[in-house]
């Protein structure tokens, strides 16, 4: 088995949020997950946007709390990376379908090189960051 | 659209470098000294500036008015493109607008950037939130996983890529312009085996930043028949899309924008990918020059490793490609580095190629590639169709 560094011991920087984004990172406090909704087309969004990607009608948007959990839809495993990462590769990221349809990008963590692929089911797994919220990562769900 | 009554009567690039110790407004005087040299116009006989984006100049909110007043340029109509790596085409297409608009007569399309030098870049996007805190290293690790997710789909066949990195780094080798770190032969080995940047992208893959300038000088097609210029390159098709699918949430990183640009620039143009003689495609990393194979209908999506099996794509091949060694062999001028296969197409339609003329010059294909979005391919997509005088 070839271990891919986990990135955990790695300090970051809190991210500044924006005031459309900010019940994200709140949310992340408790280790909860909420994404845009819009209401009218039925669908999720994500990152945080200022508007409805669909309509662009703001005013349908509204926060759920979803589980996390999908699979791998694309991933690469970093041999390069500027600081603070420099010095900690290999490592991966990995963009992530959740179950609602939206694309995630996120470090994978307790994951072998043998282990990830394409179609991996994971679940979320968060990180603390200095400011008491959570970045939010990924790791195999087995 | 009048696109086709406007005419390119001059080119002109600077040599690339690792990293200038001239200033960025110095490239851009040499370029238009080069300009004015080769054309015989007058400094006041420009009347438009474009500009590409420039990592230099992006700590400028006044970037066009500025360079225009370094260069002593009194102008009507100024303007900077910000479509990354798009920039450079978008800027002559704009040109070809404003002229047909009557707003300018000749427009100074002007890229520079020396952002190995001065980097003055503070972007506000997505990227500090969503992307910087996971490691991620922008373009690198975005070519990865589309890497990933092509192979997945499609199969990825390393030789196949490394044989377009090999017919570019041979351009480079016959361009005294292209940085000269990068103007030694490789093979498909060399390729494969050199070191992994964000797997399965690989050093040889990937373009590196250097600092460096071209430029466009474009005017009426009545005004250059004025001149008495007989050689002139004219665009006959363009086509443009940013944000390709942004109202989905989920995307196929392998389809892009240049399915949409390039079927308008084809359409506009009356030809089809089959008639093109050489192509000079946008290429920060050797995959994307694959899949604007795919989309621009070279050839089926997920079939672009069969049909560069098939092709040449040196100067003497049947589909001449970055003939000068594209960004990857020739250096990347930072933002401005879509204006070196833009300038190379224009070198080779005006039949001043040199050591690396191609035969065929009834046409060429441009294109450009702009911002990395989050969890998708590309911002931006560009095609641009230039003919000899038509």
């Amino acid at each position: 088995m070839t271990a891919i560094n986990d990135t955990l011991h790695i300090t970051r920087e809190p991210p500044k949020w924006r005031t459309h984004s900010r019940p994200f990172w709140d949310a992340t406090r408790e280790k909860k997950l909420i994404i845009q909704y819009d209401k009218e087309v039925g669908k999720y969004q994500f990152f945080p946007r200022p508007t409805s990607i669909f309509t662009g009608k703001r005013r349908n948007l509204e926060w759920r709390e979803v589980s996390g959990k999908g699979e791998v839809y694309s991933f690469t495993t970093v041999h390069r990376a500027r600081p603070p990462f420099q010095g900690h590769e290999p490592f991966f990221i990995a963009v992530v379908r959740l179950k609602e349809d939206v694309q995630v990008m996120g470090n994978m963590v307790n994951c072998t090189l043998e282990q990830m692929k394409i179609g991996l089911p994971v679940k979320p797994y968060w990180a603390p960051l200095t400011n008491g919220t959570h970045l939010l990562m990924f790791e195999p769900d087995v | 659209m009048g696109m086709k009554d406007t005419a390119i009567v001059g080119f002109a690039e600077t040599k690339i470098v690792e990293k200038s110790d001239k200033d960025v407004w110095e490239l851009g005087a040499d370029i238009l000294e080069s300009l004015l040299d080769s054309t015989g116009f007058e400094k006041q006989e420009i009347d438009g500036l474009i500009l590409s984006s420039s990592m230099t100049g992006s700590g400028n909110c006044f970037w066009s008015q500025t360079t225009a007043d370094q260069l002593a340029l009194e102008v009507d109509f100024c303007q900077t493109v910000d479509i990354g790596g798009c920039s450079p085409t978008a800027a002559l297409a704009r040109a070809a607008i404003a002229i047909d608009a009557g707003l300018c007569t000749t427009v100074l399309c002007l890229f520079a950037d020396t952002q190995a030098a001065e980097n003055n870049q503070r972007p506000r996007s997505f990227q500090a939130e969503w992307t910087v805190p996971q490691g991620v290293l922008g373009p690198p690790t975005s070519f990865g996983f589309i890497s990933s997710r092509y192979d997945h789909q499609f199969g990825l066949d390393l030789r196949a890529l490394g044989k377009l990195a090999v017919a570019q780094r041979d351009g480079a080798l016959l361009n005294d312009l292209a940085c000269e770190k990068l103007r030694k032969p490789i093979t498909v080995d060399d390729y494969i085996n050199s070191r992994m940047i964000a797997d399965p992208v690989r050093l040889l893959d990937s373009v590196m930043v250097c600092d460096g300038a071209s430029g466009l000088l474009i005017t009426s097609k009545k005004n250059a028949a004025r001149k008495g210029l007989d050689k002139i390159v004219v665009p006959v098709g363009y086509g443009e899309r940013t944000t390709y699918r942004a109202s989905e949430s989920i995307v196929d990183v392998t389809d892009t924008g240049h399915r949409i640009a390039g079927e308008r620039a084809f359409k506009q143009a009356g030809m089809k990918a089959s008639d093109i003689a050489s192509f000079h495609p946008y290429d920060d990393f050797i995959i994307a020059i694959m899949l604007q194979m795919e989309m621009l209908g070279f050839c089926k999506q997920g079939e672009g490793a069969a049909f560069i099996r098939e092709h040449e794509f040196n100067h003497l091949g049947d589909l001449p490609l970055n003939t000068g060694g594209g960004q990857i062999s020739a250096g990347q001028v930072g933002l401005a580095g879509g204006g070196t296969n833009l300038v190379e197409a224009v070198r080779q339609l005006f039949g001043a190629g040199g050591k690396r003329q191609v035969k065929n010059t009834k046409n060429a294909l441009v294109t450009g590639i702009g911002g990395i979005p989050y969890a998708r391919n590309w911002s931006s997509s560009v095609v641009m169709i230039l003919t000899p005088n038509a």
